[in-house]
Protein backbone atom coordinates (compact mmCIF):
# COMPACT_ATOMS: atom_id res chain seq x y z
CA UNK A 1 0.00 0.00 0.00
CA UNK A 2 1.31 3.33 -0.83
CA UNK A 3 1.82 6.05 1.05
CA UNK A 4 -0.33 8.35 -0.30
CA UNK A 5 -3.08 5.53 0.21
CA UNK A 6 -2.67 5.48 3.97
CA UNK A 7 -5.82 6.69 5.85
CA UNK A 8 -4.99 9.00 9.21
CA UNK A 9 -7.59 7.51 10.80
CA UNK A 10 -7.15 10.45 14.13
CA UNK A 11 -7.48 13.26 11.09
CA UNK A 12 -10.45 11.67 9.58
CA UNK A 13 -11.92 11.50 13.24
CA UNK A 14 -11.13 15.10 14.12
CA UNK A 15 -12.71 16.54 10.98
CA UNK A 16 -15.98 14.57 11.78
CA UNK A 17 -15.81 15.85 14.68
CA UNK A 18 -15.20 19.76 13.49
CA UNK A 19 -17.86 19.05 11.49
CA UNK A 20 -20.34 18.53 14.11
CA UNK A 21 -19.56 20.99 16.49
CA UNK A 22 -19.63 23.41 13.78
CA UNK A 23 -23.34 22.87 13.37
CA UNK A 24 -23.92 21.97 16.65
CA UNK A 25 -21.97 26.04 17.13
CA UNK A 26 -24.54 26.89 14.49
CA UNK A 27 -27.49 25.83 15.87
CA UNK A 28 -27.26 26.88 19.41
CA UNK A 29 -26.38 29.99 18.23
CA UNK A 30 -29.90 30.44 16.12
CA UNK A 31 -31.96 28.82 19.22
CA UNK A 32 -29.64 31.51 21.54
CA UNK A 33 -30.17 34.64 19.48
CA UNK A 34 -33.65 33.86 18.82
CA UNK A 35 -36.45 36.43 20.41
CA UNK A 36 -38.30 32.53 21.86
CA UNK A 37 -35.04 31.70 23.44
CA UNK A 38 -35.16 35.09 25.10
CA UNK A 39 -38.54 35.05 26.09
CA UNK A 40 -38.17 31.87 27.83
CA UNK A 41 -35.06 32.87 29.39
CA UNK A 42 -36.79 36.28 31.28
CA UNK A 43 -39.80 33.46 32.34
CA UNK A 44 -37.37 31.82 34.15
CA UNK A 45 -35.60 34.47 34.92
CA UNK A 46 -38.18 36.05 36.58
CA UNK A 47 -39.31 34.38 39.59
CA UNK A 48 -35.81 33.44 40.36
CA UNK A 49 -34.92 37.01 40.83
CA UNK A 50 -38.10 37.73 42.87
CA UNK A 51 -36.65 34.73 44.79
CA UNK A 52 -33.65 35.98 45.69
CA UNK A 53 -34.94 39.98 46.23
CA UNK A 54 -37.60 38.48 48.67
CA UNK A 55 -35.06 36.15 50.41
CA UNK A 56 -32.72 38.96 50.58
CA UNK A 57 -35.54 41.74 52.36
CA UNK A 58 -36.25 38.86 54.92
CA UNK A 59 -32.53 38.30 55.85
CA UNK A 60 -32.41 41.93 56.61
CA UNK A 61 -35.94 42.39 58.18
CA UNK A 62 -34.69 39.17 60.70
CA UNK A 63 -31.22 40.61 61.59
CA UNK A 64 -31.92 44.36 61.64
CA UNK A 65 -33.56 44.02 65.27
CA UNK A 66 -30.77 41.34 65.90
CA UNK A 67 -28.02 43.59 65.39
CA UNK A 68 -29.26 46.45 66.70
CA UNK A 69 -29.65 44.56 70.11
CA UNK A 70 -26.24 43.40 69.88
CA UNK A 71 -24.98 46.89 69.18
CA UNK A 72 -23.80 46.26 66.35
CA UNK A 73 -24.07 48.22 63.09
CA UNK A 74 -27.00 47.22 60.22
CA UNK A 75 -25.49 46.72 56.63
CA UNK A 76 -26.98 49.54 55.91
CA UNK A 77 -25.12 51.36 58.20
CA UNK A 78 -22.04 49.57 57.32
CA UNK A 79 -22.45 50.64 53.15
CA UNK A 80 -23.13 53.84 54.55
CA UNK A 81 -19.96 53.94 56.11
CA UNK A 82 -18.24 52.90 53.60
CA UNK A 83 -19.49 55.73 51.11
CA UNK A 84 -18.81 58.01 53.54
CA UNK A 85 -15.36 57.24 53.19
CA UNK A 86 -14.90 57.15 49.71
CA UNK A 87 -16.05 61.10 49.80
CA UNK A 88 -13.69 61.75 52.27
CA UNK A 89 -11.46 60.24 50.09
CA UNK A 90 -12.17 62.39 47.09
CA UNK A 91 -12.07 65.47 49.63
CA UNK A 92 -8.89 64.63 50.68
CA UNK A 93 -7.32 64.02 46.91
CA UNK A 94 -8.43 67.32 46.08
CA UNK A 95 -7.21 69.03 49.34
CA UNK A 96 -4.07 67.46 48.34
CA UNK A 97 -4.16 68.46 44.73
CA UNK A 98 -4.89 72.19 45.62
CA UNK A 99 -2.02 71.90 47.86
CA UNK A 100 0.00 70.71 45.01
CA UNK A 101 -0.69 73.30 43.37
CA UNK A 102 -0.53 75.71 45.94
CA UNK A 103 3.18 75.18 46.49
CA UNK A 104 3.97 74.77 42.37
CA UNK A 105 2.34 78.77 42.17
CA UNK A 106 4.58 80.06 45.01
CA UNK A 107 7.84 78.27 43.04
CA UNK A 108 8.81 76.29 46.41
CA UNK A 109 9.94 72.86 47.16
CA UNK A 110 8.58 71.46 50.47
CA UNK A 111 10.99 71.89 53.01
CA UNK A 112 10.96 68.84 55.56
CA UNK A 113 12.69 69.10 58.70
CA UNK A 114 16.12 66.96 58.70
CA UNK A 115 15.54 64.06 61.25
CA UNK A 116 17.81 64.51 64.45
CA UNK A 117 20.06 62.11 63.56
CA UNK A 118 20.77 63.96 59.84
CA UNK A 119 21.57 66.94 62.11
CA UNK A 120 24.38 65.32 64.08
CA UNK A 121 27.36 64.88 62.86
CA UNK A 122 30.24 62.87 64.22
CA UNK A 123 33.74 64.51 64.54
CA UNK A 124 36.56 62.52 63.73
CA UNK A 125 37.00 62.10 67.38
CA UNK A 126 33.83 60.23 68.03
CA UNK A 127 32.06 62.42 70.18
CA UNK A 128 28.55 63.77 68.69
CA UNK A 129 28.25 67.90 68.55
CA UNK A 130 24.53 69.17 66.89
CA UNK A 131 25.32 70.51 63.22
CA UNK A 132 24.74 74.31 62.99
CA UNK A 133 22.14 74.90 60.54
CA UNK A 134 22.92 78.03 58.21
CA UNK B 1 9.40 -3.19 24.54
CA UNK B 2 10.76 -0.25 21.93
CA UNK B 3 12.96 1.97 23.23
CA UNK B 4 12.38 6.10 23.48
CA UNK B 5 15.49 7.90 21.32
CA UNK B 6 17.11 10.35 22.72
CA UNK B 7 15.64 13.71 22.00
CA UNK B 8 12.31 12.28 20.73
CA UNK B 9 9.83 11.54 23.21
CA UNK B 10 8.07 8.06 23.79
CA UNK B 11 4.05 7.44 24.13
CA UNK B 12 4.47 7.66 27.67
CA UNK B 13 6.17 10.62 28.00
CA UNK B 14 4.01 12.50 25.92
CA UNK B 15 0.65 10.89 27.67
CA UNK B 16 2.31 12.26 30.93
CA UNK B 17 3.59 15.36 30.15
CA UNK B 18 -0.53 15.84 28.74
CA UNK B 19 -1.88 14.99 32.46
CA UNK B 20 0.67 17.71 33.49
CA UNK B 21 -0.55 20.36 31.41
CA UNK B 22 -4.18 19.05 32.30
CA UNK B 23 -4.01 19.15 35.56
CA UNK B 24 -2.00 22.30 35.91
CA UNK B 25 -4.47 24.75 33.61
CA UNK B 26 -7.34 22.90 35.67
CA UNK B 27 -6.21 23.58 38.54
CA UNK B 28 -3.63 27.22 39.21
CA UNK B 29 -3.94 30.46 37.97
CA UNK B 30 -1.69 31.53 35.21
CA UNK B 31 0.60 34.46 36.15
CA UNK B 32 -0.76 37.46 34.35
CA UNK B 33 -0.20 41.15 34.77
CA UNK B 34 3.67 40.54 35.14
CA UNK B 35 4.75 44.11 33.66
CA UNK B 36 6.55 46.00 36.40
CA UNK B 37 4.45 48.77 38.00
CA UNK B 38 3.69 51.18 40.51
CA UNK B 39 0.40 52.18 42.12
CA UNK B 40 0.66 56.35 42.39
CA UNK B 41 -2.95 56.97 43.20
CA UNK B 42 -5.33 55.17 44.84
CA UNK B 43 -9.79 56.17 45.17
CA UNK B 44 -12.19 53.83 46.34
CA UNK B 45 -11.44 50.64 44.61
CA UNK B 46 -10.00 52.23 41.55
CA UNK B 47 -6.01 52.37 41.21
CA UNK B 48 -4.09 54.44 39.28
CA UNK B 49 -0.47 52.45 37.86
CA UNK B 50 3.02 53.90 35.74
CA UNK B 51 4.79 51.35 34.36
CA UNK B 52 8.49 50.88 35.14
CA UNK B 53 9.72 52.72 32.01
CA UNK B 54 12.52 50.92 30.08
CA UNK B 55 13.86 53.63 28.20
CA UNK B 56 15.75 56.83 29.38
CA UNK B 57 13.70 59.92 29.82
CA UNK B 58 15.38 61.50 26.18
CA UNK B 59 13.87 58.00 24.21
CA UNK B 60 10.86 58.08 25.54
CA UNK B 61 7.60 59.62 23.57
CA UNK B 62 7.33 63.12 25.84
CA UNK B 63 3.61 62.37 26.09
CA UNK B 64 2.08 60.28 28.67
CA UNK B 65 -0.29 57.26 27.59
CA UNK B 66 -3.82 56.08 30.48
CA UNK B 67 -5.27 52.91 29.28
CA UNK B 68 -8.72 52.40 30.78
CA UNK B 69 -10.15 48.54 30.13
CA UNK B 70 -13.79 47.47 30.85
CA UNK B 71 -15.91 47.48 34.15
CA UNK B 72 -16.67 43.80 33.97
CA UNK B 73 -13.09 42.00 33.56
CA UNK B 74 -9.58 42.27 34.79
CA UNK B 75 -7.54 45.32 32.83
CA UNK B 76 -4.46 42.38 32.89
CA UNK B 77 -6.14 41.22 29.54
CA UNK B 78 -3.56 44.50 28.55
CA UNK B 79 -0.80 42.78 29.75
CA UNK B 80 -1.54 39.12 29.55
CA UNK B 81 1.73 37.66 29.90
CA UNK B 82 5.43 38.45 28.65
CA UNK B 83 5.70 38.29 25.06
CA UNK B 84 2.29 38.49 24.33
CA UNK B 85 1.40 41.89 26.44
CA UNK B 86 0.53 45.41 24.61
CA UNK B 87 1.32 46.86 27.74
CA UNK B 88 5.30 45.47 27.07
CA UNK B 89 5.34 46.48 23.73
CA UNK B 90 4.29 49.88 24.40
CA UNK B 91 6.58 49.84 27.60
CA UNK B 92 9.51 48.79 25.38
CA UNK B 93 8.53 51.41 22.86
CA UNK B 94 9.59 54.18 24.93
CA UNK B 95 5.67 55.43 26.50
CA UNK B 96 5.29 56.77 29.45
CA UNK B 97 2.18 54.25 30.38
CA UNK B 98 -0.42 54.90 32.78
CA UNK B 99 -3.12 52.06 33.70
CA UNK B 100 -6.31 53.10 35.48
CA UNK B 101 -7.37 50.09 36.82
CA UNK B 102 -11.11 49.95 38.60
CA UNK B 103 -10.66 47.68 41.13
CA UNK B 104 -13.90 45.31 41.81
CA UNK B 105 -16.91 47.22 43.49
CA UNK B 106 -18.13 46.12 46.68
CA UNK B 107 -22.07 46.10 47.62
CA UNK B 108 -21.05 49.60 48.97
CA UNK B 109 -20.73 50.59 45.72
CA UNK B 110 -23.58 49.75 43.88
CA UNK B 111 -24.93 53.00 43.25
CA UNK B 112 -22.03 54.20 41.33
CA UNK B 113 -23.03 55.43 38.07
CA UNK B 114 -21.55 56.51 34.66
CA UNK B 115 -21.17 60.60 36.01
CA UNK B 116 -18.89 58.73 38.89
CA UNK B 117 -16.57 56.90 37.03
CA UNK B 118 -16.65 59.78 33.92
CA UNK B 119 -16.52 63.22 36.28
CA UNK B 120 -14.84 62.10 40.09
CA UNK B 121 -11.95 59.13 38.87
CA UNK B 122 -10.86 59.32 35.08
CA UNK B 123 -10.69 63.63 35.83
CA UNK B 124 -8.88 62.66 39.28
CA UNK B 125 -6.27 60.06 38.00
CA UNK B 126 -5.77 62.51 34.81
CA UNK B 127 -4.92 64.95 37.26
CA UNK B 128 -2.03 62.59 38.97
CA UNK B 129 -1.19 61.79 35.91
CA UNK B 130 -0.27 65.36 35.16
CA UNK B 131 1.12 65.80 37.84
CA UNK B 132 3.43 62.75 37.80
CA UNK B 133 4.38 63.01 34.32
CA UNK B 134 5.03 66.65 34.39
CA UNK B 135 3.07 66.66 31.37
CA UNK B 136 0.19 69.08 30.22
CA UNK B 137 -1.08 66.72 27.94
CA UNK B 138 -1.81 63.14 27.62
CA UNK B 139 -3.26 60.51 25.36
CA UNK B 140 -6.06 57.92 26.06
CA UNK B 141 -6.71 54.58 24.81
CA UNK B 142 -9.99 53.01 26.04
CA UNK B 143 -11.47 49.25 25.12
CA UNK B 144 -14.43 48.29 25.41
CA UNK B 145 -16.23 49.87 27.78
CA UNK B 146 -13.22 51.49 28.65
CA UNK B 147 -13.83 53.16 25.58
CA UNK B 148 -17.43 54.37 26.08
CA UNK B 149 -15.78 55.64 29.25
CA UNK B 150 -13.26 56.97 27.82
CA UNK B 151 -15.42 58.83 24.56
CA UNK B 152 -17.53 60.22 27.23
CA UNK B 153 -15.13 61.76 29.42
CA UNK B 154 -13.44 62.99 25.86
CA UNK B 155 -17.01 64.56 25.41
CA UNK B 156 -17.28 66.41 28.58
CA UNK B 157 -13.85 67.00 29.77
CA UNK B 158 -11.30 66.07 27.34
CA UNK B 159 -10.88 69.90 25.80
CA UNK B 160 -10.23 71.39 29.04
CA UNK B 161 -8.18 68.93 30.41
CA UNK B 162 -5.53 68.45 27.30
CA UNK B 163 -6.59 65.21 26.28
CA UNK B 164 -4.07 65.06 22.58
CA UNK B 165 -5.72 62.17 21.51
CA UNK B 166 -7.98 59.30 21.92
CA UNK B 167 -7.90 55.80 20.83
CA UNK B 168 -11.16 53.35 20.69
CA UNK B 169 -10.80 49.80 21.01
CA UNK B 170 -14.33 47.72 20.16
CA UNK B 171 -16.33 50.70 21.46
CA UNK B 172 -20.05 49.77 22.16
CA UNK B 173 -21.45 53.69 21.29
CA UNK B 174 -24.15 53.01 18.72
CA UNK B 175 -27.26 50.77 19.42
CA UNK B 176 -29.30 51.72 16.38
CA UNK B 177 -29.08 48.47 14.51
CA UNK B 178 -30.40 46.54 17.96
CA UNK B 179 -30.93 43.02 15.52
CA UNK B 180 -26.91 43.08 15.02
CA UNK B 181 -26.36 43.50 18.69
CA UNK B 182 -27.24 40.02 20.15
CA UNK B 183 -26.32 41.49 23.83
CA UNK B 184 -29.19 44.15 23.28
CA UNK B 185 -31.77 41.30 22.32
CA UNK B 186 -30.60 39.71 25.67
CA UNK B 187 -31.14 42.84 27.43
CA UNK B 188 -34.41 43.79 25.37
CA UNK B 189 -37.04 45.31 28.05
CA UNK B 190 -39.30 42.52 26.94
CA UNK B 191 -37.51 40.21 28.52
CA UNK B 192 -34.96 41.24 30.52
CA UNK B 193 -35.97 43.59 33.89
CA UNK B 194 -32.82 45.19 34.83
CA UNK B 195 -34.40 47.19 38.06
CA UNK B 196 -35.32 43.44 39.28
CA UNK B 197 -31.78 42.25 38.64
CA UNK B 198 -30.77 45.28 40.89
CA UNK B 199 -33.09 45.07 43.29
CA UNK B 200 -31.79 41.46 44.39
CA UNK B 201 -28.30 41.67 43.76
CA UNK B 202 -27.09 45.34 44.29
CA UNK B 203 -24.47 44.90 41.73
CA UNK B 204 -24.60 42.81 38.24
CA UNK B 205 -22.83 39.70 39.53
CA UNK B 206 -19.63 38.74 37.38
CA UNK B 207 -21.06 35.40 36.72
CA UNK B 208 -24.22 36.41 35.64
CA UNK B 209 -21.72 38.83 33.03
CA UNK B 210 -19.94 36.05 32.07
CA UNK B 211 -22.80 33.35 31.55
CA UNK B 212 -24.51 36.13 29.28
CA UNK B 213 -21.38 36.70 27.54
CA UNK B 214 -20.68 33.08 27.04
CA UNK B 215 -24.00 32.16 25.42
CA UNK B 216 -23.30 34.65 22.62
CA UNK B 217 -21.61 31.83 21.14
CA UNK B 218 -22.33 29.03 23.74
CA UNK B 219 -20.62 25.72 21.88
CA UNK B 220 -17.68 27.73 21.15
CA UNK B 221 -17.06 28.78 24.61
CA UNK B 222 -18.40 26.31 26.70
CA UNK B 223 -17.09 23.28 24.80
CA UNK B 224 -14.80 24.65 21.48
CA UNK B 225 -12.12 25.90 24.11
CA UNK B 226 -11.70 22.80 25.74
CA UNK B 227 -11.71 20.80 22.32
CA UNK B 228 -8.65 23.22 21.50
CA UNK B 229 -6.68 22.27 24.41
CA UNK B 230 -7.41 18.64 24.49
CA UNK B 231 -5.57 18.51 20.54
CA UNK B 232 -2.81 20.45 22.15
CA UNK B 233 -2.14 19.24 25.32
CA UNK B 234 1.39 18.57 24.44
CA UNK B 235 2.13 21.67 23.14
CA UNK B 236 3.45 23.98 25.52
CA UNK B 237 3.45 27.36 23.31
CA UNK B 238 -0.57 26.44 23.04
CA UNK B 239 -0.83 25.34 26.67
CA UNK B 240 0.59 28.32 28.19
CA UNK B 241 -1.69 30.70 26.47
CA UNK B 242 -5.04 29.07 26.81
CA UNK B 243 -4.03 28.91 30.87
CA UNK B 244 -3.43 32.62 30.42
CA UNK B 245 -6.68 33.18 28.53
CA UNK B 246 -8.67 30.84 30.67
CA UNK B 247 -7.65 32.35 33.82
CA UNK B 248 -8.06 35.85 32.99
CA UNK B 249 -11.68 34.86 31.60
CA UNK B 250 -12.53 33.27 34.51
CA UNK B 251 -11.86 36.19 36.63
CA UNK B 252 -14.37 38.66 36.07
CA UNK B 253 -15.81 40.77 38.54
CA UNK B 254 -19.23 42.37 38.64
CA UNK B 255 -20.48 46.11 37.79
CA UNK B 256 -21.58 48.49 39.66
CA UNK B 257 -25.04 48.78 39.41
CA UNK B 258 -26.07 52.57 39.40
CA UNK B 259 -23.50 52.19 36.01
CA UNK B 260 -25.04 49.15 34.47
CA UNK B 261 -28.44 50.36 35.11
CA UNK B 262 -27.06 53.30 32.42
CA UNK B 263 -25.61 51.46 30.15
CA UNK B 264 -28.80 49.09 30.21
CA UNK B 265 -31.39 51.57 29.64
CA UNK B 266 -29.40 54.56 28.48
CA UNK B 267 -27.54 52.80 25.91
CA UNK B 268 -28.78 49.33 24.79
CA UNK B 269 -32.25 51.06 25.04
CA UNK B 270 -32.03 54.68 23.93
CA UNK B 271 -29.12 54.76 22.31
CA UNK B 272 -28.74 58.00 23.49
CA UNK B 273 -24.96 59.26 22.93
CA UNK B 274 -25.74 58.60 19.12
CA UNK B 275 -29.49 60.38 19.73
CA UNK B 276 -27.57 63.54 21.21
CA UNK B 277 -29.64 63.21 24.31
CA UNK B 278 -27.42 61.84 26.60
CA UNK B 279 -26.92 63.47 30.25
CA UNK B 280 -24.48 62.93 32.76
CA UNK B 281 -25.03 64.98 35.57
CA UNK B 282 -27.19 67.14 34.00
CA UNK B 283 -24.52 67.96 31.59
CA UNK B 284 -25.10 66.73 27.46
CA UNK B 285 -23.16 64.87 26.24
CA UNK B 286 -22.24 66.30 22.99
CA UNK B 287 -19.98 64.38 20.35
CA UNK B 288 -18.94 67.41 18.21
CA UNK B 289 -17.23 68.36 21.93
CA UNK B 290 -14.61 65.63 21.16
CA UNK B 291 -11.66 67.36 19.12
CA UNK B 292 -8.98 65.28 20.57
CA UNK B 293 -7.29 62.95 17.50
CA UNK B 294 -9.41 60.09 17.57
CA UNK B 295 -8.44 56.41 16.22
CA UNK B 296 -11.36 54.31 15.82
CA UNK B 297 -10.40 50.48 16.18
CA UNK B 298 -13.04 47.61 14.76
CA UNK B 299 -12.74 44.36 14.99
CA UNK B 300 -14.18 43.22 11.97
CA UNK B 301 -15.46 39.73 13.89
CA UNK B 302 -16.35 41.01 17.11
CA UNK B 303 -19.76 39.16 18.02
CA UNK B 304 -19.55 41.45 21.99
CA UNK B 305 -19.51 44.48 19.93
CA UNK B 306 -19.90 44.12 16.21
CA UNK B 307 -18.59 46.66 13.67
CA UNK B 308 -21.85 48.51 13.37
CA UNK B 309 -21.14 49.71 17.08
CA UNK B 310 -18.85 52.20 16.09
CA UNK B 311 -18.81 52.59 12.55
CA UNK B 312 -20.91 55.90 12.74
CA UNK B 313 -18.81 57.66 15.37
CA UNK B 314 -16.37 59.47 12.84
CA UNK B 315 -19.53 61.41 11.17
CA UNK B 316 -20.69 62.65 14.86
CA UNK B 317 -17.60 63.91 16.21
CA UNK B 318 -16.16 67.29 16.15
CA UNK B 319 -12.34 66.54 15.43
CA UNK B 320 -11.21 67.27 12.19
CA UNK B 321 -8.09 64.45 13.10
CA UNK B 322 -10.01 61.25 12.55
CA UNK B 323 -9.08 57.88 11.36
CA UNK B 324 -11.40 54.08 11.61
CA UNK B 325 -8.94 51.15 11.68
CA UNK B 326 -10.54 48.04 10.55
CA UNK B 327 -8.68 44.74 11.85
CA UNK B 328 -9.13 41.07 11.85
CA UNK B 329 -9.95 39.29 14.98
CA UNK B 330 -12.75 39.08 17.84
CA UNK B 331 -13.66 41.32 20.70
CA UNK B 332 -10.49 40.26 22.65
CA UNK B 333 -8.46 38.06 19.69
CA UNK B 334 -7.96 41.69 18.18
CA UNK B 335 -5.44 43.02 21.36
CA UNK B 336 -4.59 39.98 22.85
CA UNK B 337 -4.68 37.21 20.55
CA UNK B 338 -2.05 35.10 19.00
CA UNK B 339 -1.15 37.67 15.90
CA UNK B 340 -2.06 41.07 17.81
CA UNK B 341 1.54 41.53 18.28
CA UNK B 342 2.13 41.83 14.06
CA UNK B 343 -1.56 42.82 13.07
CA UNK B 344 -3.28 45.36 15.98
CA UNK B 345 -0.64 46.90 18.13
CA UNK B 346 2.17 47.77 15.38
CA UNK B 347 -1.01 49.57 13.84
CA UNK B 348 -2.08 51.29 16.62
CA UNK B 349 1.38 52.13 18.31
CA UNK B 350 2.52 53.99 15.03
CA UNK B 351 -0.41 55.86 14.81
CA UNK B 352 0.18 57.17 18.56
CA UNK B 353 4.07 58.07 18.25
CA UNK B 354 2.91 60.39 15.43
CA UNK B 355 1.03 62.09 18.39
CA UNK B 356 3.06 61.47 21.50
CA UNK B 357 5.96 64.44 20.72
Amino acid sequence: MGEAEKVDVKKLLQDARDGIMDAWAKLMLTLTSSHEYQRVQGMIAKPALLGVALFRKATESVMSPFLAQMNMPSREEVLGIAQRLTHIEMTLDDLGAALEQLRRSLGARPQRAPAARDREVKPDNGSSIAAKEA
Amino acid sequence: MAGTQEGSPGLLDRVSTMVENLVKVTTTKAPIGQTPRQAIWTLNKATLYRYTPVKPPEERHRVPLLLIFALMNKSSILDLRPGNSFVEHMVNKGYDLYLLDWGVPGPEDAEMNLGDYVLEYIPRAVRKLKAVSGSETFNLLGWCIGAMLSTLYASLRGNVEGLKSLILLTAPLDFTDREQISLARMTDERYFDVDRVLQAFGNMPAGLIDYGAKMLKPVENFVGGYVRLLDNLDNPKVVESWHAMNTWVNDAIPLAGGAYRQFIVDFYRGNKLMNGTLTIRGEKVDLNNLRASLLNVIAVDDHITPPCQSARLLDKVGTLDKTELKVPGGHIGVMAGSGASKGTWPKVESWIAARSD
